[in-house]
């Protein structure tokens, strides 16, 4: 474990990334706190404030200080898009490596339904979910999850499917385990590092994910300071004041860049043939 | 006359992430033209690395600290990328181990001839084609025009290594280098390879540098042998010598591992009875499916009985069904037929209760797939104690009984030694007090002294628990050593079944016979 992190720490992009998680890190536990102004503190004479002294980051249409919102909206973007993803890559792993190791008619009745489900988009399907549960942070975070499975699940099964070929599953087999002891026991652990990767990357698409259900409305409810729904707010002031927009929007981006960036990082250091 | 190759004090260097390593450590070696110098070596030694630095196709870690290669009168170590060039295929070849991958499977085997007569020899068009065809006659590969248009895969692992070899051997090179050319051949297909290797010698004149693990094999072909060891040549002689007066202590320890068919490893008769006894067991992988026909069956009909405590050895070349059997008899996969054990017959994999999986085990060929690299030696232990209801508070006994320290069981599979980790395997398959071990090519993998040390730990545990062994292995010489009886197997049937003593008798099948005759005897017996 400390092996992987002193890799990681050698590549560019993993030592990077890791910085910028840290960041986001320290605004998601301590972010009200170093808020300057009460995210949700009203100044009708301070609207459309530029960015300047007074306010870093400007203020928006209701005078509330841009930056303390972006501070204060980390904690209800960042942990529900890991959750949504921890569940899509946990549900998802189980499934790939239950059907590898099946196999036959049950491995393609699995595998057909994934296919199912994966053609219809991620956002529609997470839509979809959450026009059928109701809306609401942690419905979308839910649904988030399940339209991340069959990705999961497919990059899992071909994982797997060598695992399956492994004697030491054969052994297993050979000495009466149980399915489910040679899913999670034997095989689970040994497809864990290209899951762990995937995941990291689709932190990614959940956090923009996540970001556009609140966009539409489907998502964390105004006044709540979420980033995708402070971009749906600012959206008909885009030309009066963009910065309103800008802000939310670059911090969407830096959160995805740097789980990418974690996540070739970790491509890298988790690869066995780099050990020399 | 200045030697085909001569190097002198060569020393090499890897550098890894734990710092300096040293692989070769001031050799010198030196081939006259016409010379066949054979290169022993175990797994580690630095035999391949060599052949590399011969080759200048070093990985980017190494570092060379002495020495020089000279090939004839050039000397290799100052030529540049363009001169090397210029130099591998004219005037060096190398003859690779495996050649299902020396071989481009994306270009016809055509291209890949007719590449080498283009770049060295400056033949175009239809008199590289011609070349190339004459080439491939050369070492009886028949329908050499036919054969052009194929691809690596429509032709078999013995083709292939022709095909290697008539590239190598296309431009009429000073030296060829043959890395273990044999090894993933089959016995027959390697001992026809050997022949033509000779008889191309006897032609050409070429000088050669053959590696190889196998001191017996190499004894055979090579007219001096050097024994590498730790990066160095610890000995150097006449190759009949080498394995009649082994001079260092080393050689003299590799050259008693080699198995001998005469000298025989246990001497006690099986007991009476039947312990296990396989009916008509017919296995199929593929199923029929809808647009394919049924593959046919991997192994057809075969029966046999197995006594308590005895060994029975089942020989024959890979894809003869030998590991389909252990599978069936593991409940790995589905046949037909039956399987009578302890009073009952067992007609498939779902009548395989805790009693017969806890009374068959069985050890695969590669330790390092066998054991999961993720859990620890310990827990690796206790699984078949705890399954089978034993205690789990005895693996350090389990570890003691394979003669490996106890405080491995905190350790991971991959920090310890191929020797050490099939210790490991073989010491799981007795956690489970078993009546039968199906041993499948459990020594094939590992280097001779190693393989010694794993025969005599099965035999000691053989005597301290009567288990009978299902010994599958492609050695016949290892075999004849240790079995009671030995069935021979080719394409899916049991073409002989007799008691080891009768296998060189005159009453067997003509294959039995055939495998007999290639499989290479130690030198100075």
């Amino acid at each position: 474990m400390t092996d992987t992190l002193h890799r990681l720490l050698r590549t560019p992009q993993g030592m990077l990334g890791l910085v910028l998680l840290f960041v986001l890190l320290l605004a998601c536990v301590f972010g009200p706190t170093l808020a300057p102004y009460d995210p949700d503190a009203i100044d009708f004479l301070g609207r459309f404030a530029v960015p300047g002294a007074r306010h870093i980051l400007g203020a928006d249409q209701l005078g509330r200080d841009v930056f303390s919102r972006l501070l204060a909206g980390a904690r209800a973007t960042v942990p529900l898009a890991l959750a949504a993803t921890l569940l899509g890559a946990a549900a998802g792993a189980v499934i790939g490596t239950l059907s590898a190791y099946l196999g036959g008619l049950w491995d393609e009745a699995i595998m057909r339904t994934v296919d199912a489900v994966m053609a219809i988009p991620g956002l529609l399907l997470a839509l979809l979910l959450v026009s059928t549960f109701g809306g609401g942070a942690l419905n979308a975070a839910l649904a988030i999850g399940i339209a991340f499975a069959p990705g999961m699940a497919r990059v899992t099964r071909s994982v797997a499917l060598t695992a399956r070929q492994a004697d030491y599953v054969s052994a297993a087999i050979a000495r009466g385990e149980s399915g489910g002891w040679i899913v999670l026991r034997e095989m689970l652990p040994n497809v864990a590092a290209p899951v762990i990767i995937e995941a990291t990357i689709r932190v990614a698409f959940a956090v923009m994910l996540f970001s556009t259900l609140s966009f539409l409305g489907l998502g964390a409810q105004p006044p709540l300071a979420e980033w995708g729904l402070m971009v749906s707010e600012a959206r008909p002031f885009l030309h009066q004041a963009p910065w309103v927009i800008v802000v939310p929007c670059c911090a969407i981006a830096l959160t995805a860049v740097s789980f990418n960036l974690l996540g070739d990082g970790l491509r890298d250091a988790l690869n066995p043939r780099d050990e020399q | 006359m200045t030697p085909a190759l001569s190097v002198q004090g060569f020393t090499l260097d890897y550098t890894t992430r734990h710092g300096t390593r040293r692989v070769l450590d001031g050799v010198d070696l030196v081939i006259a033209p016409d010379e066949v110098v054979g290169l022993v070596g175990e797994s580690g030694s630095g035999k391949t690395s060599l052949a590399w630095a011969i080759m200048r196709h070093l990985p980017r870690n190494a570092h060379e600290v002495a020495g020089h290669i000279l090939l004839g009168v050039t000397d290799l170590r100052a030529a540049g990328p363009r001169a090397v060039n210029a130099l591998r295929g004219r005037r060096m070849g190398m003859v690779f181990q495996d050649p299902s991958t020396a071989l481009n499977p994306t270009l016809t085997i055509g291209r890949q001839v007719t590449e080498v007569l283009t770049y060295h020899r400056g033949l175009s068009g239809a008199a590289a084609w011609h070349a190339a065809v004459d080439a491939l006659r050369h070492v009886h590969l028949r329908e050499a025009e036919a054969l052009m248009r194929r691809y690596p895969h429509q032709i078999s692992g013995g083709e292939k290594q022709r095909v290697v070899i008539a590239t190598a051997f296309a431009c009429q090179p000073e030296l060829i280098i043959f890395d273990e050319p044999t090894s993933a051949l089959d016995v027959i297909t390697g001992a026809r390879i050997l022949a033509l290797f000779a008889e191309l010698r006897r032609q050409t004149g070429v000088a050669a540098l053959y590696i190889s693990h196998d001191l017996a094999l190499v004894s055979r072909v090579a007219d001096r042998v050097a024994v590498l060891r730790d990066g160095k040549v610890v000995e150097e002689a006449a190759a009949d010598t080498v394995f009649r007066a082994p001079h260092h202590d080393y050689t003299r320890r590799l050259v008693d591992a080699v198995p001998r068919p005469e000298r025989r490893l246990v001497f006690d008769a099986p007991g009476e009875g039947s312990l296990l006894r396989a009916e008509k067991i017919a296995v199929r992988y593929a199923r029929r499916r809808l647009f394919r026909a049924a593959a046919p069956p991997a192994t057809h009909d075969i029966g046999f009985a197995i006594r308590p405590g005895e060994i029975l050895g089942v020989v024959g070349e890979s894809g003869s069904g030998k590991s389909s059997l252990a599978r069936a008899l593991t409940g790995l996969a589905a046949f037909s037929g039956g399987i009578q054990f302890a009073g009952r017959t067992i007609a498939g994999p779902r009548d395989m209760d805790r009693d017969y999986r806890r009374a068959v085990q069985i050890v695969f060929q590669h330790p390092d797939a066998s054991l999961n690299p993720r859990q620890t030696i310990g827990q690796i232990l206790s699984r078949p104690l705890r399954l089978y209801g034993g205690d789990p508070r005895s693996v350090p006994a389990l570890l003691e009984q394979a003669r490996l320290p106890a405080d491995y069981a905190r350790r991971h599979p991959h920090q310890l030694s191929g020797g050490e980790k099939q210790r490991v395997a073989v010491a799981r398959a007795f956690a489970a007090r078993p009546r039968l071990v199906i041993c499948d090519e459990i020594t094939a993998p590992l280097d001779v002294s190693v393989q010694a040390s794993i025969i005599a730990l099965l035999l000691a545990l053989r005597e301290a628990h009567d288990t009978a062994y299902l010994f599958i292995t492609h050695d016949l010489n290892l075999v004849r050593q240790i079995a009671h009886r030995v069935a021979v197997m080719r394409a899916g049937e049991m073409v002989d079944l007799l008691p080891t003593e009768a296998l060189s008798g005159a009453a067997t099948h003509p294959y039995t016979r055939e495998l007999i005759a290639a499989t290479p005897v130690p030198a100075g017996t």
